[in-house]
């Protein structure tokens, strides 16, 4: 099968030919999901080779529940939430204290405190190795919360209404966690931005 | 519209999730308010800058490894 052909991108397509174990179809779901459940738990964990991890138990889980998978849910949303959960287990193991539920104090919401333009184009500032260190730095000081929120929103292009059901929250809760997400990244940014005189 | 209030709505504003009457109060106070103009760019070119900088795949040699280890699995699986 041409893996370009687009054969698969139908999800009960795929489906059918993952449950007749198709090598072809397999091979195309780890080539669309391999590196996005990878940056999923890489950003949560924050260790490369537990991430790897994450990603072989999160097919293996697939590959044992291929026959029961209901179909209800997207394929990819069906990952996605595996390897979240696959995550958040890990994480919770290394870190009990581990907070994904609301806080009374999460409604409110800090005010800016950089008010300052910056004066190069972002395409500009990415090549430049203190910034992209920068911005390691910016998203690993995020709470895991939002992080994830952020990550599923706006580095893998998921909608909130996707986000919300792989992190099983509420769209709005989904909502105001990507938001506070931005406004934190963005006074990291400029603080880090302004250290480093790259504004 | 104040400043607290832009900042509130700043995400839909961003997202285009605002209906049309907040829009219009959001553009006529950024029109005016200098520091929520540099708060919005800010947050747009942070927003680009992970997107941009977010792509990060599983190194080669671990991939290439994963991938024989789970073909495996899911051949050798059983069909239903």
């Amino acid at each position: 099968m041409d893996l370009q052909s687009g054969y698969y991108e139908d999800s009960d397509t795929l489906l059918l030919a993952l449950r007749q174990r198709d090598p072809a179809a397999f091979a195309y779901l780890f080539e669309q999901y391999s590196d996005k459940t990878y940056r999923l738990a890489a950003s949560l964990l924050k260790d490369e080779v537990a991430a790897e991890g994450v990603v072989q138990d999160t097919f293996l889980r697939l590959i044992e529940r291929l026959d029961q998978f209901e179909g209800r849910a997207n394929l990819g949303t069906w990952l996605y939430r595996i390897a979240y959960n696959l995550s958040v287990d890990r994480l919770r193991k290394r870190k009990p204290e581990l907070e994904l539920e609301d806080e009374p104090g999460d409604g409110r919401l800090p005010l800016p405190v950089h008010l300052v333009e910056w004066q190069q184009w972002p395409e500009k500032l990415l090549s430049d190795g203190e910034v992209t260190r920068a911005l390691d730095e910016a998203i690993a000081a995020l709470p895991e919360k939002f992080r994830i929120v952020f990550v599923l929103r706006e580095v893998e292009g998921l909608s909130t209404q996707e986000t919300a059901e792989i992190t099983n929250l509420s769209l709005s809760a989904t909502k105001v966690r990507l938001h506070r997400a931005r406004l934190f990244l963005r006074e990291q940014l400029t603080q880090s931005l302004l250290a480093i005189g790259a504004e | 519209m104040k400043c607290e209030e832009l900042l509130q709505y700043l995400s839909d504003y961003i997202d285009q999730e605002l209906d049309d009457a907040l829009t219009t109060e959001a553009q006529e106070h950024l029109a005016t308010c200098h520091n929520c103009r540099v708060v919005l760019d800010s947050t747009q070119q942070t927003i680009f800058l992970f997107r941009e900088q977010g792509k990060r795949s599983i190194p080669a040699q671990s991939r290439s490894r994963l991938f024989d280890q789970l073909q495996d699995a899911f051949l050798t699986s059983k069909t239903s």
